[in-house]
């Protein structure tokens, strides 16, 4: 078992039972719609999703186009629309962090859709980060609130649930994946507003990919030799330079462009701490049109 | 219970206030029936939404008064050679400068999930949800 969230003997008892039911969610079964519901920057960002999971298997479909499914298992990602896979990604090789930053404050019995459930609080650095809420029976995460400061930043919750375990096809896995290289020397922060760099690598396209998790939240960072482009980008000034965000139900994403080429960010951290790490990554640098013409004349 | 189904409808098209917002999502943690009534109606949009459209025959829909404004020409030589030039200069060097290709956030999105979900804390709580939002 992989102990994710410990730190300190009084609460190294919750912690691991918070653990254990971590994984043991992983494994559970039943289906349940969701409602994600993120209160951002930019306005509100909610979500309805169809979860189904069945023996690690977890299959989402959006309740708003019936297109998307998403499909996960044992490492592989798949993302179908009408139909047809569009992306599919699989990585062999996960590690953890080694110093958690999360203490477990409360353990407390309480009702959820009017069945018996535990709640358990996450605690970073003395702030409030995180609720996590499990159906005793099925041991399934059924609410999960996220704080950014004294507010909620998303809430994760489920409006239906049933214990019974749906019926899944497996998830078909990749059959030639993409193995990446590991980057030896990486100019990237080793650890930055407690996330820890876990891992870099860099794939026959050149494109880079660092992922960072604090223990709870995580994000990736790509390096690409191309912009990036974001669907519903809104331009941001911060201190360390101009950036296209763009936030979805439960997840953020960066863009922007350096001499080098496009960087992105993307993940589940809190808005409070996006302009710390954003400070940390390489600085935005819009190349101009005679800049890029001077490059593609003489390099 | 008060079952506040106007709510529902005005949910989905993004349109709540902040109160009404916290208010209903408080309320579909605790009813059942609100809970299936709103997926049941989001249900519905999307059978509607994906409906063929059809177009009207011409003559359905009475068209209005056509407006003819008339073009005014002359605004002097000078500035249409000026304008001329700009426009020349912005297309050599748009021909010349090669557009850098982009790359699409879904793309890196996906590598995101598969990385993601190797996570010991991966869950419902986790996933990252592609493009499935409804107020975005």
């Amino acid at each position: 078992m992989v102990v994710v969230l410990v730190l300190g003997p009084a609460t190294a008892a919750l912690a691991v039972e918070l653990d254990e039911l971590l994984e043991q969610s992983r494994s559970a079964s039943y289906t349940a719609e969701q409602i994600i519901s993120c209160s951002t920057p930019d306005g509100v960002r909610d979500g309805l999703v169809r979860i189904e999971q069945n023996g690690g298997e977890l299959r989402l479909t959006s309740a708003v186009d019936d297109d998307v499914e998403v499909a996960t298992g044992a490492g592989t990602w798949s993302v179908s629309r009408e139909g047809g896979l569009v992306s599919e990604a699989s990585v062999t090789s996960g590690s953890e962090k080694d110093e958690p930053l999360y203490t477990v404050e409360d353990g407390r019995r309480v009702q959820f859709l009017g069945r018996n459930a535990m709640s358990y609080r996450l605690v970073r650095d003395g702030e409030l980060r995180a609720e996590l809420v499990f159906d005793d029976a099925t041991r399934a995460l059924v609410q999960a609130t996220t704080y950014a400061g004294e507010d909620v930043y998303c809430q994760r919750r489920f409006v239906t649930f049933d214990p019974e375990a749906p019926e899944l096809e497996v998830t078909a896995m990749v059959e030639d994946p993409t193995v990446p290289s590991a980057v030896e020397d990486s100019s990237l922060p080793i650890e930055v507003a407690g996330f820890e760099r876990l891992d870099h690598y860099v794939d026959d396209d050149g494109v880079e990919f660092a992922y960072y998790s604090d223990g709870f939240f995580s994000f990736a960072l790509f390096e690409t030799p191309s912009k990036v482009t974001l669907d519903d980008g809104v331009s941001i000034d911060l201190d360390s330079g101009r950036y296209e965000r763009e936030f979805t139900a439960g997840q953020v994403s960066y863009a922007w462009e350096t001499r080098e080429g496009g960087v992105a960010l993307v993940g589940d951290l809190p808005p409070d701490l996006h302009e710390e790490v954003l400070a940390a990554m390489p600085a935005p640098d819009h190349r101009g049109l005679f800049r890029r013409w001077w490059r593609s004349l003489f390099g | 219970m008060t079952h506040p189904s106007e709510l529902i409808s005005a949910y989905l098209d993004g349109e709540l206030t902040e109160r009404e917002h916290s208010s209903l999502i408080d309320h579909l943690g605790k009813c059942g029936r609100c809970s299936v009534e709103l997926a049941e109606t989001q249900r519905v949009r999307s059978a509607v939404r994906s409906l063929p459209v059809l177009e009207l025959p011409r003559g359905i829909v009475p068209e209005g008064d056509a407006v003819i404004i008339p073009l005014h020409k002359h605004k002097g030589l000078w500035a249409g050679v000026a304008a001329a030039v700009v426009a020349a200069v912005i297309a050599i060097a748009a021909l010349v400068t090669p557009e850098p290709g982009s790359v699409s956030i879904d793309e890196l999105n996906s590598r995101f999930g598969a990385r993601v979900s190797l996570d010991p804390a991966f869950g419902p709580a986790k996933v990252p949800v592609p493009s499935v939002g409804f107020s975005e």
